[in-house]
């Protein structure tokens, strides 16, 4: 898992760092975007193997980022953070091809163990 | 068909989800913050902090204190979004488990107790989940009302004689609330109450014998 190529996208910055740096004490490193746009500049520029993704963000949803994602890079394995209350959206995603989803607060030897799976289930 | 007060409530409920939202994600960060210093501290050797032990505790006690928080705002959440469909159908079980989460802070004031009956299985009603939820609420505030010496208040949605039923039941801890029906039926709260359960189609009864009060729905 070392060489994997992380991708953080999250509009709360202080989440997202801090998320990055708990990851690099792992041994993992891992960039961050803050809206969808960006996140999805930063995929063309050097494509992720994983990206974690919250739905709920300003402007381009995580939803929509998904869909972008799913359509230019089907590859890349997609974990979504939803809120407490909103699987609806967790359900949605997968049904859009993310990997799997988990609710926010997040569980970082969770995330670990999911981003474990989803390297193992790709061909 | 929605009228001004549903509006009102649908209304109130948005906001609600949107700020348990937000509050979701404080939460979150700081949870990310005291694991990172959890991690930090992991790696940290014992003479080089000699605190360490202080520290642990802390962050324990600071990572008990979101899970507590993660509870509330998912209680809140859900709560929030009563108004999203109504009527809708609900297990009137799982209305009285939140109820128990929502309202346990204003009875634990009084030195009540507040709890759910034994379950068995599934009881659906097509209602309207804000009104259902009110008519519990003046129920639970009736005994919390009245009582002077504290107690226990069970919600025990039943079946009896095949209509849908939720008791709220009061045990007293002394006999000082001996009296307690006579105060009840004259109560403002009783006559809201009795006018709620009008709203949604069923009645409420108040058994003195069994210290409980009885609403009645019709099953759909």
């Amino acid at each position: 898992m070392e060489n994997l190529k992380i991708l953080l996208v999250d509009d709360e910055k202080e989440f997202v760092t801090t998320l990055a740096e708990r990851l690099e004490l792992r041994g993992l490193q891992a960039r961050a975007a803050l809206n969808g746009e960006d996140a999805l500049h930063m995929i063309e520029a050097d494509t992720p193997q994983i990206v974690i993704l919250d739905v709920m963000m300003p402007g381009l949803g995580g939803l929509e980022v998904l869909k972008r994602i799913k359509a230019q890079h089907p590859q890349i394995a997609v974990i979504l953070l939803t809120g407490r209350g909103s699987t609806k959206e967790g359900i949605e995603g997968m049904q859009l091809g993310a990997f799997d989803y988990l609710m926010k607060p997040i569980n970082i030897d969770e995330l670990i163990k999911k981003m474990q799976e989803a390297i193992q289930s790709q061909p | 068909m929605f009228g001004p007060k549903d509006n009102e409530v649908a209304f109130f409920g948005k906001i609600t989800a949107g700020i348990t939202h937000e509050i979701n994600n404080v939460l979150a960060i700081i949870k990310e913050s005291s694991g990172l210093l959890e991690d930090i501290l992991a790696v940290t050797g014992e003479d080089a902090f000699p605190h360490k032990d202080k520290f642990e505790t802390t962050l324990n006690r600071i990572l008990g204190q979101i899970q507590r928080g993660v509870s509330i705002t998912n209680n809140l959440n859900r709560f929030a979004h009563s108004p999203d469909h109504s009527p809708a159908r609900v297990d009137l079980n799982e209305v009285a488990e939140q109820m128990v989460l929502l309202v346990t802070r204003f009875a634990r004031l009084k030195n009540v107790g507040l709890e759910t009956g034994p379950q068995d299985g599934p009881l659906i009603i097509k209602t309207h989940p804000v009104s259902l939820q009110m008519a519990l609420f003046i129920s639970i505030e009736i005994f919390l009302d009245l009582t002077t010496s504290g107690g226990i208040i069970t919600l025990f949605p039943r079946k009896i004689q095949n209509k849908l039923v939720v008791g709220i039941h009061f045990e007293s801890k002394t006999s000082d609330d001996a009296d307690l029906f006579q105060p009840i039926l004259s109560s403002n709260r009783w006559a809201s109450l009795q006018e709620t359960m009008a709203y949604l189609g069923g009645t409420a009864q108040a058994d003195e014998s069994a210290s409980e009060i009885l609403l009645y729905f019709t099953e759909t």
